[in-house]
């Protein structure tokens, strides 16, 4: 037992020598084959990631060229396909106070010395501003849009906090041309004001936006009406001044400007007055650019059959109140030259033969009763006067029917006006105004407002009040202007105002056919040398039309030419000549 | 050892297998890496194409209509042409190129100096830059053509271009300019001007040391010639 025991004492010394051993070389073997199995792992991963990297990967954006290039807003162009609106990179000026660090001054120079250097290269910002944020040690906006140039200087003022962050933002390269059809878009990137807000849901459709949105307007007739219309109102001294021109044959428009306007690229200024659009928002009454209608009107009505019938052309009382002219123009007139001197009385006269059912359905007809019909969102609602009957949807009184004949008691948008022209002159089809530019083969059906027959007498009278008549000045060589003046006072608190005119003029050209209708307003022009002393629409309106017509006609495929014309010979023995308003 | 046949075989079909596999792997990389390639070229399309709107945009803002028109004001005067100024149909057009009828008044002669060599002064000849010649210029051609003075214009054109500078100081003349290119503006022209005439001044040395004294000035950066040379890359926003 003892020797079995002591044996196997041995015998155990010797076995766990022996497992001792076997436990080194096991563990060793196994500590080999992990390291093994992590080579082989690593090698497999490694194969493997090669081939799925080789064979499987796809890259990431593979499809995504079409949405790299896609703008964040679409873009907006006029007919030419000229971008009025485009998103775009632009450069801002950020300040970023830890550029050099946590501790100490984050300027290099003083915020007084860089503030200053700042203001030199921004000479609208506001230095007391700019220096109160650089020592606020905040970091913030100074400056947005930033020009490349502008952002070369700042960075020659070797300042690291100064940085330039390219932000897509919502850019005008025409600056603030058009810039109440375009309207604008705030900071959130909302559109306001023009057809950045009626558009916003198409701009800002994935679909959509890869495509520019083409308007109706002409870039270079748009610069070529503010250009004028700006020129017209500084030299009459003119609180403002609207301006249109619209295709007559198809109601696109070409070009609207209201002035004073806004640019839309400082969105964070453009909150104030001057974004109301004067052409499709304010309702005027237009006063003599009304005559026409009523005559067109009486016309098609088969009232007005000889245009040699006389008038009498004395102020005239009617319930209570005294119909009369600026001038005084002989005791008759004759329709033609009813129109070229402006005569109230002798409109009033024809308006009176034709009864107020008849005007009121020309007018109805003629959409003044109702906003105006174009995209924009801001639409005045027309001061349309109230008839007889209970509702006041009856027929108007005598005096209201005599008043609207000459564009009295009326008020409309200078954009109802355009489009009543249009009708006038394009062969009686009155078509809405869009802004959208659109295929000639598609054109809208339109309304029969005048009969074709009327259409081509109505050109042959505006023709004469430009060739003979008030006016003159609009008479652009070899252009074939047509078209009305217009002076109408302003109502005050104790009726009109003598001194505050609204004065307008309505013109088509080139009259034999007419392709483009133009509208030119100034709110309370001022007598001055420019305008001869005088504050009527034939003294600042009227030229604004002869200016403006030669410069767009050419680029709008308007040819001048001095031989051809309206003819107007069977008219002309009927008139006289005479001054008018 | 020997290998039966079969299974030689398909240790055969087994290499194919593996040998196609490799071949399928090599040429699936290459599909793959030309498609990254045109990824990164579709990335290139995309930078440029953002870097042409955006030069576009410049463009644009800096021609926009309200600065045209500030320049035609300032600058150009352009205005919109007239009535007469054009043609209303192939007849009108015709009469253009009517050639005169019997009796017809001569067309009026306007009197003009021979301007060749005054324009040869304004607008200088091309210098070549290896061998200061300046025969290689186009106003040579020009006066080949012109056979009346062919012969005449290079004899007196040196004396004519001494003459008009005088008159015109600021014309500098071809030739001196050539020479004098890297000489000092009054003196250093003159010197070699001398020397090209072939008179044997006594103070060649001189001329060499005033030749010298310029390059030397020429190397000094207080020359202004020089000092405008190198066209600085202009500095870009980060």
């Amino acid at each position: 037992m003892n020797a079995l025991t002591a044996s196997a004492a041995i015998a155990s010394g010797r076995v766990q020598l022996a497992n001792v051993r076997q436990i080194a070389l096991i563990t060793a073997r196994m500590r080999a084959q992990w390291v093994m199995l992590v080579f082989v792992f690593l090698a497999l991963t490694a194969c493997v990631r090669i081939g799925q990297l080789g064979l499987f990967e796809q890259t990431p954006e593979r499809a995504s060229m079409a949405e790299a290039l896609l703008p964040s807003r679409g873009e907006i162009t006029d007919r030419q396909g000229l971008a009025l609106a485009r998103a775009f990179a632009s450069y801002s000026l950020w300040f970023n106070p830890k550029a050099l660090g946590e501790a100490g001054s984050p300027l290099v120079k003083t915020p007084e010395e860089v503030a200053q250097a700042l203001v030199g290269i921004f000479p609208e910002a506001d230095y007391a501003d700019l220096l109160a944020r650089l020592k606020a040690g905040r970091a913030c906006y100074l400056h947005r849009r930033v020009l490349p140039e502008e952002a070369n200087r700042v960075f020659a003022l070797g300042e690291p906090a100064l940085e330039f962050p390219r932000e897509e933002q919502r850019f005008y390269p025409q600056g603030s041309l058009a810039a109440h059809v375009l309207g604008y878009v705030d900071e959130a990137g909302k559109g306001h004001v023009g057809m950045e807000q009626v558009l916003e849901g198409r701009l800002l459709d994935p679909v959509h936006r890869g495509t520019p949105t083409a308007l109706s307007l002409d870039a270079r007739a748009q610069g070529a009406l503010e250009d004028e219309l700006g020129r017209g109102m500084m030299e009459t001294n003119a609180k403002g001044a609207a301006g249109l021109i619209l295709d007559a044959d198809s109601g696109e428009v070409v070009a609207l400007a209201s002035l004073p306007s806004f640019n839309p690229n400082r969105s964070d200024l453009a909150y104030n007055d001057l974004v109301f659009n004067r052409v499709s928002n304010q309702v005027y009454e237009l006063g003599s650019t009304f005559k026409p209608i009523t005559v067109a009107s009486a016309i098609d009505a088969g009232v007005l059959t000889d245009l040699s019938t006389r008038y009498p052309s004395v102020p005239f009382n009617i319930a209570g109140y005294t119909i009369h002219d600026s001038h005084n123009f002989g005791t008759t007139l004759n329709v033609p030259e009813a129109l070229i001197h402006s005569s109230n009385v002798v409109t009033a006269h024809v308006a009176d033969a034709l009864g107020p059912t008849a005007l009121r359905q020309t007018m109805t007809a003629l959409g003044m009763h109702e906003r105006p019909t174009i995209e924009l969102p801001a639409r005045g609602f027309p001061l349309w006067p109230r008839g007889g009957g209970q509702n006041g949807s009856g027929d108007w009184q005598r005096l209201t029917n005599m008043t609207v004949s000459y564009g009295h008691g009326i008020a409309v948008t200078p954009l109802h006006l355009a489009s009543a022209y249009a009708a006038m002159v394009n062969g009686g089809l009155w078509r809405p105004a869009t802004l959208y530019k659109i295929d000639p083969a598609h054109l809208p059906p339109g309304r029969r407002v005048f009969k074709a027959s009327t259409s081509a007498r109505m050109r042959q009278l505006l023709r004469m009040i430009v060739a003979d008549g008030t006016g003159r000045k609009a008479n652009a060589a070899g252009f074939r202007v047509g078209g009305k003046t217009g002076s109408a006072e302003k109502p005050g608190l104790r009726g009109y105002r003598k001194t505050s005119l609204i004065a307008t003029f309505a013109a088509a050209f080139p009259m034999d056919k007419p392709r483009y209708v133009v509208i030119v307003m100034l709110d309370e022009p001022q007598a001055t040398q420019a305008s001869s002393g005088q504050r009527t629409a034939a003294w600042n309106a009227a030229p604004i039309v002869g200016r403006l017509v030669p410069r767009i006609g050419p680029m709008l495929g308007v040819v001048p030419d001095a031989h051809h014309d309206v003819d107007i010979t069977d008219l002309s023995p009927l008139v006289g000549s005479g001054e008018g308003e | 050892m020997m290998v039966s046949a079969n299974r030689f075989r398909s240790i055969g079909w087994i290499a194919l297998l593996l040998v196609c596999a490799a071949l399928v792997m090599v040429l699936a990389f290459r599909v793959n890496a030309l498609r990254s390639q045109v990824h990164r070229t579709e990335q290139q399309i995309i930078s440029l194409r953002k870097e042409k709107l955006y030069l576009e945009t410049e463009v644009e803002t800096r021609a926009n209509q309200q600065q045209l028109k500030l320049w035609n004001d300032v600058e150009f005067g352009y205005v919109a042409p007239s009535a007469s100024q054009y043609i209303s149909n192939e007849r009108q057009l015709a009469a253009f190129a009517k050639p005169d009828g019997p009796g017809a008044p001569t067309p009026i002669r306007v009197a003009s100096a021979d301007n060749a060599v005054a324009a040869e002064v304004a607008f200088p000849a091309i210098v070549s830059r290896l061998t200061g010649d300046s025969d290689i210029s186009a106003p040579a051609e020009r006066e080949s053509d012109n056979t009346a003075s062919a012969a005449a214009a290079p004899a007196d054109r040196a004396a004519a271009t001494e003459a008009l500078g005088a008159r015109l100081a600021m014309v500098v003349p071809v030739k001196q300019a050539a020479a004098g290119k890297r000489q000092d503006k009054d003196k250093p022209a003159l010197a070699k001007s001398g020397s090209t005439k072939g008179k044997k001044s006594g103070s060649a040395r001189a001329d060499k040391k005033t030749q010298l004294a310029s390059a030397t000035k020429a190397a000094t950066p207080s020359n202004p010639a020089k000092s405008t040379k190198p066209a600085k890359p202009s500095k870009t926003a980060p």
